[in-house]
């Protein structure tokens, strides 16, 4: 063992500086034993499976809207051609021009619009009001009223599209406007509203502003069970604090928590809007007239494009699937705004099942 | 001087109780203040509801005065009868449409659990990947989702890259991903039963599907992921436990109340939703003239089963779940 390996050798001097020679272990040794080991090499091999499935997957999510917006681009020739694949040959702006034309898109987005925003403001609000009432006050009843909303969650309205139709398309509130038309066994001289028994409800925005009110629409019971689960993790003493400052319950709630719960309940909104802006189920039961032009009228073929040659079911399909895309146009800028809050907020809400 | 210490001790005791009384109260007016509106739309709205389509379903509605008004019209069992004996296709759908659920609902759990503890890694491009994967449960639901059934057709086109100068043979198994026939070839010499190869090779092929209805399963998990504190992971490490062991032994027990969330959200959400064929199935019904009641009791059938199902394997799965006391 010569002694010059260990004692390091000062190369160069100058008034604030010296440069002084050690001995490394060589280059490629070092190389070695940093990268040629078990740990990195499952590292290595755990990152490529990773990237591997995690984008492979993304493809498959993102590969239909490819072929959606690719398709949306072409003209009916296309359709035809058996060497036309993703890329359109003969380019044409037509299917969104006529479907933006002659499918009333604009009267669509804009009642849409109307319905969506209100529905999911109203239940954002109303689902963190009842969370907070669920999750921070003790009082008799609350675990049953919890209880009950993961029921109206279990029971589909599918199950209930017929009795919900009735229950609109005839509105009486606890029989009061049967009592005022005089369809009461109690007054039956009563005639207040000319013989009308109930209100006909359908085809407004009433059934779904009351549903939404009452925290009873869609997917309702999952957004109370968010908000309860958030309320949860919010400390008390904030609250008391504010009681002793004398700050009313109502007050409190309005002052304090809810701009503590923003980033939820903007992943609520989000939700509520987008399960409302591209909904079926309740645009087609309580709408039923064609009067009111929603998201759901968009969906026809345009009479411009209405053709049959070769191509029409391919054809059509490429249509209705542009007619998709226009309605989702919307939803995906939102999206683009929305996204980062909608995992902070299901982050921040540490839900655990107990 | 004893006398007045008494006193205040008496005065001091009531007013003590007598505050935290009012306490309770307010606590107790605050909560029904806050869920007024649950409280109301249930008693004015849900119960009625619930309860006249329960009644729907033992009757038939005869419209009176040209459309304004209605009446109901008993009729017993025979809503339920016609649905299960006399209705050719509603037993087949229904066993069929069971059959899928038993099937779908653990390959989406798998997967999403899955999917979460890969997005919960740190990693290049984590955001990019959480956006693309959260994109299903915003776009692809109502419309979308409707107008995706009657895409196939173009979907196969589009994605068919292969079939330009090649015989039309190869285009009728385009759309499968793999075909279980291979599968079942490569294991044929293992002891590992056909049926397996088979759901396995199912699953693969309708990727696009599970991914679409594993959206929030994934939010789910993610969340629980989160919840699980770090030190955990670090003292395991510490000990010297593989990624595989500290996975088995503090991941899963750790996140295993929200499997049992997300096996019960699968389970109504894949019943509610409006894809699925069973409720397709009620959906046509309730559009032909007349058998509007008929839906009812079939969907009434559909639902008793599936709750039933719910509830048994809850209990059954509740035995195993392992919850963290806190504090």
């Amino acid at each position: 063992m010569n002694n010059t390996q260990s004692t390091p050798r000062v190369r160069k001097e100058t008034k604030n500086t010296i440069k002084v020679d050690f001995d490394r272990t060589p280059f490629w040794e070092r190389m070695k034993a940093k990268f040629l080991n078990k740990y990195f090499l499952t590292k290595v091999i755990w990152a490529i499976f990773r990237y591997v499935i995690l984008i492979g997957i993304s493809y498959i999510i993102l590969f239909p809207f490819f072929t959606k917006i690719a398709s949306s681009f072409m003209g009916p020739e296309d359709f035809v051609d058996a060497t036309v694949k993703l890329i359109p040959k003969n380019f044409t702006f037509d299917t969104y021009k006529y479907i933006f034309l002659e499918n009333k898109y604009m009267q669509a987005v804009g009642n849409t619009a109307l319905l969506s925003i209100s529905a999911a403001l109203i239940q954002t609000f109303v689902c963190a009001m009842i969370g907070y009432g669920l999750a921070k006050f003790k009082f008799k009843g609350n675990k049953l009223m919890f209880v009950l909303v993961i029921f109206t969650m279990i029971i589909p309205h599918q199950t209930l599209q017929l009795s919900l139709f009735m229950k609109f398309r005839y509105f009486d509130v606890l029989g009061i406007m049967k009592l005022l038309g005089g369809g009461s066994r109690l007054l039956p001289q009563l005639n207040i509203t000319g013989g009308a028994t109930s209100i006909n409800l359908t085809n407004t925005y009433w059934p779904l502003a009351l549903l939404s009110a009452t925290g009873l629409a869609f997917k309702n019971g999952l957004y109370i069970f968010m908000m309860r689960q958030f309320y949860r993790g919010v400390p008390n003493e904030l609250e008391e604090s504010a009681y002793i400052d004398g700050s009313g319950i109502f007050k409190t709630f309005m002052k304090i928590i809810l701009p503590l719960s923003v980033p939820m309940m903007i992943t609520i909104f989000l939700f509520a809007f987008s399960w409302q802006w591209t909904d079926t189920f309740y645009t087609s039961l309580f709408f039923t007239r064609t009067s009111i032009v929603l998201m759901k009228n968009v969906i026809a073929i345009p009479e411009s494009l209405n053709m049959t040659y070769a191509g029409t079911t391919m054809y059509n399909a490429a249509i209705r699937n542009t007619c998709g895309l226009m309605i989702i146009f919307p939803l995906v800028i939102i999206y683009l705004f929305c996204q980062r809050y909608l995992i902070q907020g299901i982050e921040r809400s540490g839900m655990t099942a107990d | 001087m004893n006398k007045e210490a008494e006193v205040k001790l008496v005065t001091s005791n009531t007013k003590k109780r007598r505050k935290s009384h009012s306490l309770e109260k307010k606590q107790a007016r605050g909560g029904y203040l806050f869920t007024l509106p649950f409280i109301i739309g249930f008693i004015v709205i849900y119960l009625p509801v619930i309860f006249e389509s329960f009644l729907y379903s033992v009757t038939t509605i005869e419209r009176i005065n040209a459309g304004e008004s209605y009446q109901l019209v008993w009729a017993g069992i025979s809503n339920y009868q016609k649905a299960l004996f006399s209705d050719p296709n509603y037993s087949q759908i229904l066993t069929a449409g069971l059959r899928q659920l038993l099937l779908d609902v653990p390959a989406i759990l798998i997967f999403s659990l899955f999917i979460a503890v890969l997005l919960n890694q740190k990693m290049v491009g984590r955001a990019a990947f959480r956006a693309i994967f959260f994109v299903p449960v915003i776009l692809s639901t109502g419309l979308i989702a409707q107008i995706d059934l009657s895409n196939t057709s173009l979907m196969t086109y589009m994605s068919d890259t292969d079939g330009i100068g090649t015989n039309a043979a190869k285009s009728t198994s385009v759309a499968e991903i793999v075909s279980a026939m291979d599968i079942e070839y490569l294991f044929g010499s293992m002891k590992i039963g056909g049926g397996l190869a088979k759901y396995v090779t199912n699953i693969v092929n309708q990727i696009y599907n599970i991914v679409n209805r594993s959206g929030v399963q994934m939010l789910i998990f993610l969340a629980g992921l989160q919840s699980i504190s770090p030190a955990i992971y670090e003292s395991c490490n510490v000990e010297g436990a593989s990624a595989w062991e500290t996975f088995w032994k503090i991941t899963f027990p750790m996140i295993s109340p929200m499997i049992l969330v997300n096996f019960i959200y699968t389970i109504i959400d894949a019943f509610t939703s409006s894809t699925n064929s069973v409720m397709s199935y009620i959906n046509q019904v309730y559009g032909e003239a007349g058998n509007d009641t008929l839906s009812v009791a079939m969907a009434w059938i559909y639902f008793a089963i599936v709750i039933v199902f719910v509830l048994l394997a809850a209990a059954f799965m509740s035995a195993f779940v392992f919850y963290q006391r806190r504090d």
